[in-house]
């Protein structure tokens, strides 16, 4: 590359355009402008993948997710699942009654139960927040009715909250049945 | 030289960033599940050396019993259990960026105050890529449903 200073062959067939040959210093400034443009090339691909896209937010990250969960009991309670769709990542995974339920599973539910049936008590919780990642910890307290009886369950869980694109989503969410 | 730059050219945009991705995210699975079984084999082993870099100093765990634990309260947890044996039954990775979402089942069993136990538990774990290694932020388990 960048060797030999020789005429450019132009020959294409019939209607070939005759291209003056540039100089060989011409040659040269080119060469190196294309070694140049290949490199800032190779360096931006390898950046781009390799370096996530940040994010800072000075405060006010903790108030955000504490909305947000309050969000998602009010659309639970309300059988939002317009709501509930934007709250959820699409790769969310909850794990409800020691099952592992997917956002799909999780929607539909909520589309069959009565909002009537369930109401969902919250309890204070805590927000740890690492960068683009919070966790939520606290405790709540569910009432089922079915045939006329009621029942109190009470639940501590552990919530995952990614920042991305759209915003803050729940990409996990479990819970466990607290002994009294 | 052009066609160089050209190929480069190609070979970045056609090098589909999800496919550089996907191998970064294939290798931090495997990385995650490897950790995963190292915080069981560690506790087990009651390698509290082992399980300080594993856990992050903000560590939460809930356990089975709904018991909210710290990562003292946990390792200290522990050094109380004896003959405590794990054995993994699934798990799956979900990559979300610097965080990873694993959740599987698990059999548990050991001796705890002379009583022996057995434990069958599903589990929520999210670990986070953080100062260049992966560290557990969180932990809960439950019951099996029946």
């Amino acid at each position: 590359m960048g060797g030999d200073c020789k005429p450019l062959d132009t020959r294409r067939g019939l209607n070939t355009r005759i291209i003056p040959p540039p100089s060989c210093q011409s040659l040269r400034i080119e060469t190196k402008f294309m070694k140049l443009t290949g490199l800032l090339f190779i360096v931006l691909c390898a950046t781009s993948t390799l370096v996530p896209a940040q994010h800072t937010e000075a405060g006010g990250t903790s108030a955000t997710i504490r909305a947000l969960e309050r969000q998602w009991v009010m659309a639970q309670s309300h059988n939002d699942n317009r709501a509930l769709d934007l709250i959820f990542d699409n790769a969310l995974v909850y794990v409800e009654y020691g099952k592992l339920v997917s956002k799909g599973e999780y929607l539909s539910r909520v589309k069959r139960v009565s909002s009537q049936s369930d109401t969902i008590g919250m309890e204070p919780m805590t927000v740890r927040t690492f960068g683009n990642t919070a966790i939520v910890v606290g405790t709540y307290r569910e009432k089922e009715v079915k045939g006329g009886q009621s029942t109190i369950r009470h639940w501590r869980y552990i919530d995952t909250w990614v920042y991305k694109k759209s915003g803050w989503v729940l990409v996990a969410a479990g819970a466990a049945p607290l002994s009294n | 030289m052009k066609i160089v730059v050209s190929i480069i050219f190609l070979l970045c945009m056609g090098t589909p960033a999800g496919y550089a991705q996907a191998m970064l995210d294939s290798g931090a699975e495997s990385k995650i599940i490897a950790l995963e079984r190292a915080k069981l084999h560690s506790s087990e082993a009651k390698d509290l050396g082992t399980l300080d870099t594993l856990l992050d100093n903000a560590f939460v765990y809930v356990d089975a019993e709904g018991k909210l634990l710290n990562k003292p309260q946990v390792m200290a947890y522990f050094l109380t259990v004896s003959m405590l044996q794990f054995a993994t039954e699934t798990m799956a990775v979900r990559l979300h960026g610097d965080t990873a979402i694993v959740t599987g089942q698990y059999r548990m069993k050991g001796v705890e105050r002379g009583k022996p136990f057995v434990q069958r538990n599903r589990f929520v774990d999210t670990w986070l890529h953080k100062d260049g290694q992966w560290v557990a932020i969180a932990s809960l388990s439950t019951p099996v449903a029946d």
